[in-house]
Parts: C-alpha cells; structure tokens; sequence
C-alpha cells in the first residue's frame, strides 16, 4: 500500500509542486493521473520511487518511509517498483533482450553485470516478459528497429522483468498513435491483472485514461482536487481539474 | 497462432557470436604474448620517483626570474616563439592545402586527377612530423624557421584531407540556384562556395593550430625552436626550478588555446 | 569611431518598397587585419625568410632523391622494431583506453552529482592533458629505463589524457533516458552507467580509440628519438649516419604500416557507425 500523508515538494528554485497531498493506493490499483502540464502530475508520480525527493509530510510504501532511505536501502527499494517512460528510455543500438535483461542488473554481483554475463534464469525472466507483452519473437532485434509502440512494449517488459510490486508509468502513450496506444494500454491491464501488480500512470489524455483505469486521480495545481472511480468522472469533474472545457488535445480520439 | 514460438526455443535462438568473441579473446592473447616477447622490462627505478615527485613540486616552486624573465631566454619569449612557429605553420599549410584540396576532390576534378591527389596527401600525412624535422634541419639549420616549415608540411596531409571531406560536401544546389539567377563564375565562388566552405576551413586550420602548439614542443627535441628543448634540457639536467617555470608557462599557455580554440570552434558550428 | 564602423558596413541594400536593409558588419574586417598583424610578427619572430628556403630548398629534395633506390634488402633489420613498435602502440592505447573510461565517467556532467568531485578529476586531466610526450617519455625512462616498456607506458599516459577528454565529452551529450530507467529499477550508478550508457557509445568508444592509436603509431617515431624503443631509434640512427636509403626503407616500412593500420581501423569504423 502507498501513502502520501500532507506530501509536500518544493524544488531548488522555489517551485511548489506538490502541496499537501493525501493519498492511499491499495496493491493491485489500476490509478490515473490527470491534469495539465504542470500540476504535479509528473512530480507526484516520481516522488513514490524517491527519483524526486520529497520535501515535507510523509511518504510510505508498505510501511516504509521512503524519504529516509539511501543508499543500498533505497536501490533495495527501488526493486519493488518499475517505471515506463514517455520517450521508452531504451537503449536504441542494442537488442531488444539486452534492454530487458538491463531490469536484472541491479541484483547481480557488479562483475557480472561488468561482463554482461546473464544466469539463464535471467534470461528465462526476460523472455518471459517479453512474451507477456506479445514481442518475444523480436527479441534478438535491435531496439531501433521496432515501431514505437513496440519499443514501448520493450520497456514495459524490462519493467516487468524487474518483478516489481508496483509499475509507474509517466505518460506511457503520450508519444504513440491512437491505435497502438489502445494495444499498450491492453498490456498494462493485463500485467496489472495476471500478476496483481499495481500500476499507477499519468495520462494527458482523458479518454484513455478514463477507457483504462478503475480509479482516477485529479491533479490541479499540486492539489488532488478528485479521487474517485472512473465511472464517477463527470464533464463538471473534469471541467474543474482542468479549469476549463476540455479541447481536443487532450483526447485521444479512441 | 501456430507459429508462435515459446520461451525455450527463443532461449536457445539466442546469437552466440562465438566467432567475434573467439576473434577478440585470441587477439588479446596474441598482443599480450607479442607484448612479452617483444617488450623487455628492465626493472624500476626508484630515481624515476623522485624525478617525479620533483617535477610535481617544481610547479610550485618555480623560478621566478625565469618565469617572469624578459630577454631570449624567459619563459614568455619561448611561448611566444611558440605560438609564432604553430600559427605560421598552421597558416602555411592551409595555404597550401586549398589548392590541393580543390584538385584532390571528385566534384570539382576528373577521378584520376583526384585519385593522385589522394594518394599524394596519403603519402604526406604517413610521415611524423619528426621525420620532416630531421630532414627541414638539413636544410635550414636547427631554430625556429625550421620548425615552421615542418609544422606547415605536417599540417598539410591533415588539412587537405579534412578540405577534401568539406569540398565534396558542397550542396550543389546552391550552385544551380544562383546559375538560375544569372550568377557569372566569381559571383558563384563568392555567394555560393566561400559562405560554405569558410566556416569548417577555419574550423579545421583552428583545430591543427591546436595540435601543433603541442607539436611545437615536441619539435623543440629536434632544435626546431620553441619552448620544447629548454623544458627538456632542464629536466636532463635536473634544474627543478626552472623546469617549473617552463611547465606553468606550457600548461597555461596549452590551456588558453584549447579553451579558446573549442570556443571558436563551438561559435563557427552553431553560427555565434 | 562611428565614422570607422560605418566606413567598414556593406552597402546597405534598398528594397523595392523603399526599405533600408543593413547587412551586418563582416567578422573579416577585424579578423584579416588580426591574422595579417600576426603573420608578419611571427614571420620575424621565427626568422622565416622566404629567400633561405628558396635558396636552399632544394637539398630538402636532396636528401628525397639520396633516398632512390632504398635498400630493400635492409627490410630483415627494420622489420622487428617496427612490430615492436606496433606492440607498445597497441598494448600503449589499449591500457590507456581502459583506465579513460573511469576517469571519463568521474569528469562527466551527467554522471557524477558532486560538483567539487567533478571540477578536482578534470582539473587533473586538463594538465595532465597539456604535458607533452615527449616530458612524459623523459620521465619514464627515469623509471623504468631505455627501452620499448618506457614508449608503453608513456602512450598509455598520453593516450589516457587524451581519450578521457574525449570520451567524457560524449557522456555528457548521450541519452540519459536508458541511464534514469535502470537507475529507477534500483540499480547502482556504476551499473547504470554500465548497462544504461555505455552500449550507446561502445561504437565511438572504439573509434576515438582508433584515432590514438593512429596516432601512436606516428608519434612512436618520436619516442625512438629519445631511447624508448622501437623504430624511431633506428630512424633517428640511420638519419644521424645519413644513409639516406636505409631511411628509405624505414620510411617505406611506416608507411606502409600506417596505410594498412588506418585502412583497418576505418573498415572497422564503418561497421561500426
């Protein structure tokens, strides 16, 4: 379970991007995240898996405060929870396998990984994800080769591969077409399903989000201003999140 | 899907690239056996710690007078006779290298032509630079002027390659369009060519300036001039003092031209 | 001073609807009269005179026609300094290429947080990076004594120098992406680095190692010079006796080396790229 109690960062130069924000997600949620660009959205999701520390309240995952772990804690931590990118984050000249194995680097003796020398049960590991996202025949292929949307499937594999607890996904389709982003949005309902991993995703667009999840979150201004079932989201919901009639740019058309 | 091919099979189709790892592990057995034929160690040398240790200090504890000496003989007389030897290199090899370079390149020359043209810059640029030290010396005697000339024919093969890669990737179209405006010959050198060529040609001479402000010490060895034998002689002879003097001079020297050479050069690439 | 600005201004170009447009002042116009100044007190400071080599010139040519015919059968002694030569080259850059990528990845902007940790390393390199080679031979030999074990060590200094600049230079313009995704899934820096950037740049890694290796090869002629082995010695020997076909011959024999080494290596780089 993940539990933000009064939340608050505020980074270097004076930006407050969260500010107070309490939130409870049981294991096996399916969440999005909506808002404009800049509500925090971003912020909020970054600060479970400690890439932005957080600067007040309190933060816990299982019970642990994730804002005093360093170090080996926090890399230990770290294991439990996956995240999918935007631009896939993927390293383009290299195979697709090599990018799902780079998931099991961070439990192996540092020589190993020095060498690249994967156990088979890594390799069995990754395979295994790849083929849960329906590319394992691509898996000698270089990365640059793929469509986008594959490539995103790569990176969802190197994250499942991982075998976390939790998944998130910072604007997972932001970057694909309408089709393929419905085909990768099926993935992450799947892998959320079979393996009750929860994942958390912030969307831009509404209409995925509100097609995928079963719990939505309204970011405004660093501010949760809803939390609730998709099916409960309502044209005056999202009015007030977005301060705005929604336009379409922030509709997938699917 | 019938096709559909499991994890077990995909785990065994993975490439094993034997022949490239064989390949590498046998070449780096290879050097390593070569290395302990053909390279002697003769032992270490604690003096050459002290050496070291001298050196280091020496930056520190310079002399001054030498430093800050005026006359033939101070540190900023050598740098600036440095500087003079790889400027006027540079610049000659340039000179000489546009020629060259034009009657070397395949959009402007026959094949032929350009292939001789090639085959003479390879030849050119196979020599090291001592090598045209030791023959320039013959010729002019040791100084400065002979390390000019070195610097300028050692430039020349580096250049003019560089020139050539530029020259014949002139966009053509350009051409074309100010023919299309009834442009006569020296009007399309001057609106067509020069905008395109000038930035990397300075680009490029900037870059071998770089390089051989550090030939320039080198050549000193050979008594080409420059600040290369008094640092040498004074570390032989072990005169730590001055061979800290020398050094600061060298390493600020080194420094502000590279630092100012990557500033050009960066202002040249992305237009200011 | 207005009036030298305005002397120094292209025309200025009228437009068909009567606008004014003035184009920018040329960089030429202060960068020729800079470059002129230059030339002509260097020309003085060096000695350069135009005449002396006119003069003289010729015997640089001189010595090119003593070289004909070279003497071929003088290939049994030039051969086994030249594989010398190449072995410290290879073993010089390798090692040098080796210890570059730490040095690299502890000088890079994206790698390392700590700014002080940052500033100390590329301090270092930076002067390391000025001493000459040549500084660097003198002081091995004082370790380690005449011989190509000296010229080894001091290309791999040099090439060291060289290739962490270098390579340092393209950690810091390579995608970041891959490095934050392995980083996130609780990877350690140093692995990241690793499984993250590293695979992105082990192609221009190779090149950049490539590139010091021609030139070691080149500059092992000036390490023979000084008594750190291989066939620089000899050239140096033959040019002091003036036996100018055996020069020949070890110039043939470098140069056909050099040719064949940079034909390999840019084989290897257009695979590669």
């Amino acid at each position: 379970m993940i539990k933000f109690e009064g939340v608050v960062k505020t980074y270097p130069n004076g930006v407050q991007a969260l500010k107070g924000v309490d939130l409870s997600i049981e294991q096996g949620e399916f969440v999005c995240i909506i808002g404009l660009s800049g509500a925090g959205k971003s912020t909020l999701l970054r600060s479970i898996n400690q890439m932005h520390q957080i600067t007040g309240g309190k933060l816990t995952v299982d019970d642990v405060d994730v804002s005093t772990l360093k170090g080996k804690e926090l890399r230990r931590f770290r294991r439990n929870i996956g995240m999918v990118f935007q631009s896939f984050n993927l390293v383009k000249r290299t195979t697709v396998i090599k990018n799902v194995l780079a998931a099991r680097v961070a439990d192996m003796p540092l020589w190993k990984s020095l060498l690249g020398l994967y156990a088979k049960q890594d390799k069995i590991i990754a395979l295994e994800a790849l083929d849960q996202v329906g590319i394992l025949e691509k898996a000698y292929s270089r990365a640059d080769q793929l469509s986008g949307g594959q490539q995103q499937r790569v990176a969802l594999a190197r994250t499942v591969a991982q075998q976390p607890k939790i998944i998130l996904a910072d604007e997972p389709v932001a970057s694909l077409d309408p089709v393929t982003s419905q085909q990768v949005m099926s993935d992450f309902v799947k892998i959320n399903k079979a393996l009750n991993i929860t994942v958390i995703a912030n969307m831009h667009h509404v209409d995925i989000a509100l097609k995928y999840a079963n719990r939505i979150i309204g970011v405004k201004e660093g501010k949760i201003v809803f939390d609730g079932p998709s099916l409960k989201v309502t044209n005056d919901i999202l009015k007030e999140i977005y301060g705005r009639e929604l336009s379409d740019d922030d509709l997938m058309g699917a | 899907m019938s096709t559909k091919i499991t994890v077990i099979e995909q785990l065994k189709n993975e490439p094993k690239n034997l022949g490239l790892k064989a390949l590498l592990i046998l070449g780096l057995i290879g050097v390593g056996i070569l290395g302990v034929v053909y390279i002697d160690y003769n032992g270490f040398t604690e003096f050459g710690l002290t050496v070291m240790w001298n050196i280091s200090k020496s930056i520190f504890t310079p002399n001054t007078a030498l430093l800050f000496g005026e006359g033939k003989n101070g540190v900023l007389f050598l740098i600036t006779e440095t500087a003079a030897i790889a400027f006027l290199g540079t610049i000659i090899g340039t000179i000489v290298s546009i020629p060259i370079a034009f009657l070397s390149s395949r959009n402007i020359v026959p094949g032929w032509m350009a292939n001789i043209g090639v085959a003479f810059i390879t030849v050119v640029r196979t020599f090291p630079a001592v090598v045209y030290g030791l023959m320039f010396i013959r010729v002019t005697g040791p100084g400065a002027f002979t390390g000019v000339l070195t610097l300028a024919v050692a430039s020349v093969g580096m250049i003019s390659k560089l020139f050539i890669e530029v020259i014949e990737d002139l966009d053509p179209g350009i051409i074309e369009a100010l023919d299309a405006a009834g442009c006569n010959g020296i009007q399309k050198v001057q609106y067509g060519i020069v905008p395109q060529l000038m930035g990397n040609f300075a680009s490029t001479a900037i870059y071998r300036f770089e390089i051989n402000v550090k030939y320039a010490t080198i050549l000193g060895m050979v008594g080409a001039g420059g600040i290369g034998a008094p640092l040498i002689f004074a570390i032989t002879a072990y005169r730590w003092a001055d061979t800290g003097a020398l050094l600061i001079g060298l390493i600020i020297f080194v420094l502000i031209v590279e630092y100012g050479s990557a500033k050009i050069r960066k202002k040249l690439a992305t237009g200011e | 001073m207005d009036k030298i600005k305005k002397f120094f201004l292209p025309k200025p170009i009228v437009l068909t609807n009567g606008k004014v447009v003035q184009p920018a002042m040329s960089p030429m116009v202060y960068v020729i009269p800079i470059l002129l100044v230059m030339f002509f007190y260097s020309t003085s400071l060096t000695g350069f005179a135009l005449g002396t080599l006119i003069n003289r010139g010729s015997r640089f040519f001189d010595i090119l026609v003593k070289m004909f015919p070279p003497n071929f059968g003088y290939f049994t002694k030039v051969w086994t300094p030249m594989v010398v030569t190449l072995v410290m080259s290879i073993v010089g850059t390798l090692a040098g290429a080796a210890f570059s990528i730490p040095a690299a990845y502890l000088s890079s902007e994206n790698m390392v947080k700590s700014p002080l940790i940052k500033f100390i390393v590329r301090s270092i390199m930076s002067v390391l990076r000025t001493i000459p080679l040549l500084v660097l031979v003198i002081l091995f030999l004082n370790m380690f004594g005449a011989g190509a074990f000296t010229g080894m060590i001091s290309l791999g200094v040099f090439t060291f120098t060289i290739m962490t600049k270098m390579f340092y230079e393209l950690i810091d313009t390579c995608d970041m992406g891959p490095f934050e995704a392995i980083e996130s899934s609780g990877a350690s820096r140093v692995k990241a680095f690793w499984t993250g950037i590293m695979p992105q740049l082990w192609g221009q890694y190779i090149s950049i190692l490539l590139y010091n290796f021609e030139m070691n090869i080149r500059n092992a002629a000036i390490l023979g010079y000084v008594g750190a082995g291989g066939i620089g010695i000899l050239l140096n020997d033959r040019l002091g006796w003036r036996a100018y076909p055996e020069v020949a011959m070890i110039l043939l024999v470098l140069m056909v080396s050099v040719y064949l080494i940079e034909s390999l290596s840019r084989y290897i780089r257009k695979r590669l790229l």
